[in-house]
């Protein structure tokens, strides 16, 4: 009696997809209550990212190399998002006339002041819990893997986008999140020295479960992300008509 | 001696109609009467009429004549004594000072000599005040509605709740008891008008005042029990009126003529003509639910197993009443009289108890049961109207979501800060927002996405060094802390004018410009003031551009 040949291939992917079931169960069961998918940025990140966009209910984290590039690019998350969003952070200086620039209302943002760690991650993790939010933005220092994991638990079983937003660090400890940024700015592609032209950013896929690290750089052209290689297209189409 | 006290009263009584008992008084439907007893573990309660509505009140006065002494639960004979202009006077003495010869007004000379032992305490009005509106608290077990008067009394208004301690006397030698048992003298009168019992028991008498015998019952007193000022006393003695009711039986158009209108509205109190409202410690409560405890509760659990069924009482009885409560309010009374309150607030009115227990479950830290709490009451201060949820119906729909998150923004508000920020009509960028509470609706503002503004404001906008090749050019080179950043595109001046209307006049004019710097890092720039000759710009960093 002979065992039945091994089909390593079939087996491979069976145990692949068990893994990502074990992983992320929860998530499942809140997306398809939602009935939302993930958050698109633009055609050619979502290409890149393994889920066609920033899923849902799950963690993901920004480390910002620029303050006001991060926070712009945050801003868009939380917009695309939709629904309530919440600004948790120490000294929440979040100013609703730059962010409406990127679809985010004052109407939709409610801000909390954590001072303390303790609390901030509370917070967090509370608001990550709620599936009548869209998404929420920590602005945390340092943090360490089991509270990133008890937040991406929490945006799992809430169906919540979660936002950290960490200053840049070269030692930043790995967590718990599902991808990882880092935002920072570049100079525009502005001809004039008196005019500042499009917010140009650098986007660097840092981590990024099931998909490859990948770098970017985009402009915010009036209501969308527009990528260096789409710009240079519709750079030369303009040339040509 | 107490017998004697009594009897004017009851006298008052007969003569006010031979009535043996008091017809029953309170004329809520005893299902909606406001109180609870100690037999009765729960007891839901509605709204009270507002006081003053029904014409039959009873109110109970109890007066402390020792409290200043008592309070301080010192042993042996003390006094409490006050600077009084140039004298040292005693003002209040303990009864064994007392049963020593000491009398409040004595001299504190005289007071020392005749006794040495005694020990003398100065006077801190402040500390029995509080003492006293602790004391109001500690009231609210018997009535919802209790108030201090006059820095060394307390108002019970006991409409319809006496027959839950058995009777007004009853109650009234409860409320007694207790105060004994907390090392407080007390004397107790209860009548159908304010100002009746406080004569009373501020001439020294007790007892039970009957519908209609205020007069009778007043007449007899001193003029003292009116605290009328003492120069008006004395004239009034020196007329010859030595009692409230031959004062009383003089024509009152010259009485007012000749001593003012002050004593009229006293006579008018003391003898039931005239109603003297309370002001309560807390305001009587919408809805009100109360348990007694034998064992007194100590432990967490204990006082969370208490206010599980609590809050299902008044829930249900919200639920009954198609009310939501916006706050709640936890007061707990310990064993040896202290009350120590826990208040919660909602966003939306709600009457879910499970969400409830949440809200009050980080608070409950602050409790301190010390011997334990032989009384819980729950109470909802301000309902709201809430019908139309359909409770437990799972979490699909938009009231669910809407619900969810005010329950978040609840939990959340009880141990943070958490705000809205709304448009104003203000161009000055410190003004241009306002925080608004995160249940409040926020209005969109549409002219906001043509100008590039900063995504963050700095709360605390650093002052920095900027070099730039003209007094009123854009800056070409920004020296932020330590490090000089070149500035590769600069836009502006946009220039803010302050808000004279608003403003204190010293506020300069801010030119604010959107520079990038070589790093590709955009800022939002201001020079405060215009470039004045030989004074050198300042100028400030105030957001971050994306």
């Amino acid at each position: 009696m002979s065992a039945p040949p091994l089909d390593r291939p079939a087996l491979l992917s069976a145990l692949r997809a068990r893994i990502a079931r074990l992983e992320r169960a929860g998530a499942a069961e809140a997306l398809a209550a939602r009935g939302e998918d993930a958050v698109p940025l633009c055609p050619a990140m979502d290409a890149a990212l393994p889920w066609g966009g920033l899923p849902r209910a799950a963690l993901h984290e920004i480390l910002a190399a620029e303050p006001g590039a991060a926070a712009g690019f945050a801003a868009l998350v939380l917009a695309r998002a939709g629904g309530t969003v919440l600004w948790i952070a120490p000294e929440p200086d979040a100013w609703p006339p730059g962010l409406a620039r990127f679809g985010l209302s004052p109407a939709q943002l409610v801000l909390v002041r954590a001072a303390r760690e303790q609390d901030a991650l509370w917070a967090m993790e509370e608001t990550l819990r709620c599936p009548a939010v869209g998404a929420a933005l920590l602005v945390a220092g340092a943090l360490d893997l089991t509270a990133a994991r008890r937040l991406q638990l929490a945006a799992e079983a809430g169906g919540v986008l979660g936002l950290l937003l960490r200053p840049d660090a070269d030692n930043a400890a790995p967590t718990a999140a599902l991808t990882r940024w880092r935002i920072g700015a570049v100079t525009s592609d502005s001809g004039s020295p008196h005019a500042l032209g499009d917010p140009a950013w650098s986007l660097d896929l840092l981590r990024c479960r099931g998909g490859r690290p990948a770098s970017w750089r985009a402009t915010w052209h009036g209501d969308r992300l527009v990528t260096g290689e789409e710009t240079a297209q519709a750079g030369s189409a303009r040339r040509r008509a | 001696m107490r017998r004697r006290c009594c009897r004017p009263p009851r006298m008052g009584m007969a003569a006010a109609g031979g009535q043996p008992t008091r017809p029953p008084g309170p004329s809520l439907p005893s299902g909606a009467g406001p109180g609870e007893s100690a037999a009765c573990p729960a007891g839901v309660q509605r709204a009270a009429a507002p006081p003053g509505c029904t014409s039959r009140r009873r109110i109970l006065a109890l007066l402390l004549p020792r409290l200043p002494v008592e309070r301080l639960r010192r042993p042996g004979p003390v006094a409490v004594w006050a600077q009084r202009g140039s004298r040292r006077v005693v003002v209040a003495v303990g009864a064994e000072a007392e049963a020593a010869g000491l009398r409040a007004g004595q001299a504190l000379a005289d007071a020392q000599a005749i006794l040495p032992g005694v020990l003398l305490v100065p006077e801190d009005p402040a500390g029995d005040a509080a003492a006293l509106d602790r004391l109001a608290l500690w009231a609210l077990r018997f009535t919802p509605l209790a108030g201090t008067e006059g820095g060394d009394s307390l108002l019970l208004d006991i409409t319809g709740v006496e027959h839950l301690f058995g009777g007004e006397a009853a109650l009234r030698q409860e409320v007694l008891d207790r105060l004994s048992r907390l090392g407080l003298t007390a004397l107790g009168a209860v009548a159908g008008m304010a100002g009746t019992a406080l004569a009373l028991v501020r001439a020294g008498r007790e007892g039970l005042v009957a519908e209609g015998g205020e007069a009778a019952a007043v007449s007899p007193l001193p003029l003292a029990a009116l605290r009328l000022d003492p120069a008006l006393v004395g004239a009034l003695q020196g007329l010859g009126l030595r009692d409230v009711g031959s004062v009383a039986a003089q024509p009152r158009a010259g009485l007012v003529r000749r001593f003012g209108a002050g004593l009229a509205r006293a006579l008018d109190e003391a003898l039931g003509r005239a109603a003297r409202p309370i002001s309560p410690i807390r305001p009587p409560p919408e809805m009100r639910v109360a348990r007694d405890f034998a064992d007194p509760v100590v432990t967490r659990e204990g006082i969370e197993a208490a206010l599980g069924l609590l809050l299902g009482d008044l829930c249900r009885a919200l639920r009954d009443a198609g009310r939501g409560a916006r706050r709640m309010l936890l007061r707990a009374h310990r064993v040896d009289g202290a009350v120590q309150e826990v208040a919660i607030g909602t966003g939306l009115a709600t009457r879910e108890a499970r969400h409830l227990a949440r809200l009050f479950h980080g608070k409950l830290e602050r409790l301190e049961p010390g011997c334990g709490f032989d009384r819980l009451t729950l109470e909802a201060p301000a309902t709201d109207p809430l019908t139309g949820v359909q409770d437990g119906l799972g979490t699909a729909g938009r009231a669910a979501r809407r619900e969810e998150l005010a329950q978040l923004l609840d939990r959340l508000s009880q141990r943070l800060p958490v705000w809205r920020l709304a448009p104003r009509a203000s161009h000055w960028p410190e003004r241009a927002m306002q925080r608004i509470g995160a249940f409040d609706p926020v209005e969109d503002f549409p002219g906001w996405a043509a100008k590039p503004r900063p995504v963050r404001l700095l709360r605390r906008p650093p002052f920095i060094g900027a070099v730039a090749l003209l007094p009123d050019a854009p800056p070409s080179l920004l020296r932020i802390g330590r490090a000089s950043h070149r500035v590769l595109r600069a836009e502006g001046p946009e220039r803010f004018e302050p808000e004279w209307w608003r403003d204190r006049p010293d506020r300069r004019l801010r030119d604010y410009y959107r520079v990038e710097l070589a790093s590709g890092a955009r800022l939002w720039v201001c020079r405060i003031g215009l470039a004045e000759h030989g004074e050198e710009a300042r100028w400030a960093l105030h957001g971050h551009l994306p």
